[in-house]
């Protein structure tokens, strides 16, 4: 299945990416995405992805379709053919 | 006492007489500092009913208790009167080295009552208060005038809170500046220029005595660590204006005023083309060790010099939400902002107000006449010129649409309605009267309910409840019965912050967890090694609670009814046509339901009114007396 990666704010300074278009084995978790984004982009450990290049770094975060935060405890599921993942840091107030 | 001076100084500009009043422990205990001091000295010192532009409307500031010691993002201050936007409640908050002369000055508070018949520039040397004339600053931006009372003082230590000419109109969207940064919203501009009060400056020579000095350096150090590393590594990097793309892919970015909630141009004005393109620098507030502020500067073109402090909030109120797409006007639509002293996030919204009665026939060009365009000009969505001349037409009141916009969006659109027959209320995006911030709430269904039931307006920073839903914690797009709890939870979150006042970037830096078990223990400590009181986690949640409960208390005084916790007839009635967030509006049957499980959830009645016995048990009788059912 062919999967787009979007890349917001710091992860898109990172990677000098604004997308990447991935072709997955279908099961493919967003834990794996994550794993895959970081060895591709090792200057991702760090700054967004935990060291343990499987987490993100809070306020980090992936966004399925727009439509749903993909949550700790949801990192098991994974991506449809065609959907559109963004991975984005979330903050606000000051 | 540690960490405060027990002293409040109170200055009448009609007499030019001061007094200062003692404050108990307990008083401090209760009201801590920050907007929650500032709102309750304006609720011991305001003419209940009075005009917020009368000299009954007194201006309050309240002194950070973390400011002018080591603790990081602890220098701010608070500030509160009755706002002439909403005619409830106008408290801002701002993080500056005034905050800490103020401290060092040897004051908690400082309240300022009557109105001076000559335009007077303050200064409080000390114990010491000279009113000088400020005739001659009369004019004069707000970084300038802050310029001229450093060198007529021959002192570069002295702090000044200023207002420009928006302030000195009465524009009711103007703010207080100091060192750059804002006392932004609800109007706070206007009172002071109600009261030709031009300037307060403060010169601050004693220590601030602390508790446990060597407990609160160690503490804060630990914090400051934290703070360089990835929980504020955004902030530093790119600062908030990288919301600009989060919410455009999630369908909830202000465009044209709030029709859309996706701008076909939003690259062009994000944080991260701002970053590529036009950072001239980043800068810190007082005591801060994040430094998240993203200056942009513009070197080429018909706005070549342009150089202001780009914050989300204003980045989508004069670009997105006005259909602009060029960086360079934004850009210089928020330095005329900062200069003449104006929110930018009111001034964005009613300029958009007006572009969509441009575009639909309710103004003509010649309604937009000026000294710079005699004979008016076109002022459709997407124009940044128009959007550029307009924030200098409304902070010098300039022509019929100057005049007009100083009003801000509710009072502009029922003048229109009046005079012209039309209902562009239905386009006039605020709440109470204070304009709508960056985030379209047709699908962030618990934040509609929190900037609904605020009581200082159209505010995305005192509820926070933004953060449950953007951040997929709730189903954002539907209603549910843990809203109200919900609600109830992020406003007093906020204003723990906003109490103390700590900056909320700082929240994740205590422990890794931005919640209360990850924040309070720590925020307890920092209270304790300060004043050597033996706060403990209910202790600081009990902050956020009085905190909230007092400005409630105001407005309800002041006329408040459970039919002011509304929203703009557009979140409720015209849904968006495209983007993830399209199809979908707050009902009225959602709303009330909303309101219903948070009035329920905070321990008020049906129609929003607090019982006395929750005053009491908040260990505010005397609010209990007066407004209490």
């Amino acid at each position: 299945m062919r999967v787009h990666i979007e890349f917001l704010g710091v992860s898109r300074l990172t990677t000098g990416l604004k997308e990447l278009k991935l072709d997955l084995e279908t099961g493919t978790t967003f834990r794996d995405i994550v794993r895959m984004l970081g060895a591709r982009y090792p200057a991702l450990i760090g700054n967004v992805i935990q060291p343990d290049g499987e987490t993100l770094q809070a306020p980090n975060i992936l966004n399925h379709n727009a439509r749903r935060m993909v949550q700790a405890n949801q990192m098991d599921d994974g991506p449809g053919d065609g959907d559109r993942i963004i991975l984005m840091s979330m903050s606000a107030g000051g | 006492m540690y960490g405060y001076s027990g002293k409040v100084l109170h200055i009448d500009l009609a007499t030019r007489k001061t007094r200062v009043e003692s404050k108990p422990e307990a008083w401090y205990k209760t009201y801590i500092g920050g907007v929650s001091m500032a709102s309750r000295l304006c609720w011991e010192n305001i003419e209940v009913g009075c005009d917020p532009l009368a000299p009954g409307n007194p201006i309050c500031i309240a002194g950070g208790l973390f400011a002018g010691t080591p603790v990081p993002v602890g220098g701010k201050y608070g500030m509160a009167s009755k706002s002439p936007l909403t005619g409830f409640i106008g408290d801002s908050l701002s993080g500056s080295w005034f905050a800490v002369s103020l401290k060092r000055a040897g004051w908690d508070g400082i309240v300022i009552h009557g109105a001076s018949d000559e335009w007077v520039s303050v200064l409080v040397d000390d114990d010491k208060v000279e009113f000088r004339s400020a005739d001659h600053l009369v004019g004069l931006g707000t970084a300038e005038t802050e310029e001229a009372i450093r060198e007529e003082l021959g002192d570069d230590q002295v702090r000044s809170a200023v207002i420009g000419p928006a302030g000195e109109n009465l524009s009711r969207i103007a703010n207080v500046s100091n060192d750059g940064r804002k006392a932004g919203r609800t109007g706070q501009g206007a009172v002071w220029g109600s009261k030709k009060l031009k300037a307060l400056s403060v010169r601050g020579t004693h220590g601030v005595k602390v508790a446990n000095p060597e407990e609160l350096v160690k503490l804060s150090y630990d914090i400051l660590q934290a703070a360089q590393g990835p929980h504020t590594q955004k902030y530093r990097i790119l600062g908030t204006s990288s919301n600009v793309l989060n919410m455009n892919k999630l369908g909830l970015l202000p465009t044209r005023n709030y029709q859309q909630g996706v701008f076909e141009g939003a690259e062009l004005v994000s944080g991260e083309y701002l970053h590529e393109h036009y950072k001239a620098k980043t800068i810190a507030c007082a005591q801060c060790p994040i430094a998240c502020e993203q200056v942009g500067q513009v070197k080429e073109g018909p706005y070549a010099g342009a150089m202001g402090h780009i914050e989300y909030e204003s980045l989508y109120a004069l670009s997105s939400n006005c259909g602009v797409s060029d960086m360079a006007a934004s850009i210089q639509a928020i330095t005329n902002c900062n200069e003449l002293g104006m929110d930018t996030m009111s001034a964005g919204v009613t300029i958009s107000w007006a572009m969509e009665c441009y575009e639909k026939g309710v103004f003509a060009k010649e309604d937009f006449k000026c000294a710079k365009y005699p004979e008016g000009f076109e002022a459709e969505f997407g124009n940044g010129e128009a959007m550029v001349t307009l924030t200098e037409m409304i902070a010098h009141r300039e022509g019929y649409m100057g005049n007009l916009l100083a009003e801000g969006t509710k009072r502009a659109s029922a003048q229109v309605d009046e005079e012209r027959g039309t209902e562009t209320y239905q386009w006039a995006m605020h709440i109470k009267g204070l304009e709508t911030p960056g985030y379209d709430a047709r699908t962030l269904k618990t934040f509609a309910l929190g900037l609904a039931a605020g009581t200082r307006g159209g505010c995305h920073n005192r509820t926070a409840a933004y953060d449950p839903d953007i951040k997929g914690q709730v189903d954002r797009f539907s209603v549910d019965e843990t809203r109200g709890e919900l609600a109830k939870s992020t406003e007093e979150y906020a204003s723990v912050y906003d109490t103390l006042p700590l900056c909320k970037f700082i929240r994740r830096c205590f422990t890794g967890k931005a919640d209360r078990a990850g924040a309070w223990p720590a925020i307890a400590q920092l209270i304790n090694a300060t004043t050597g009181w033996d706060f403990d986690y209910d202790a600081v949640d009990l902050i956020g609670e009085r905190a909230f409960t007092i400005k409630k208390a105001f407005n309800i005084r002041e006329g408040w009814t459970r039919k002011d916790d509304h929203l703009p007839y557009r979140w409720q009635h015209e849904p968006m046509k495209e983007g993830p967030s399209s199809g979908y509006v707050v009902t009225d049957e959602e709303l009330e339901y909303l309101k219903d499980i948070y009035y329920e959830a905070k321990g008020w009645t049906k129609d929003g009114l607090i019982p006395k016995e929750k005053l009491i048990a908040l260990g505010m009788d005397d609010v209990a007396e007066e407004i209490g059912v």
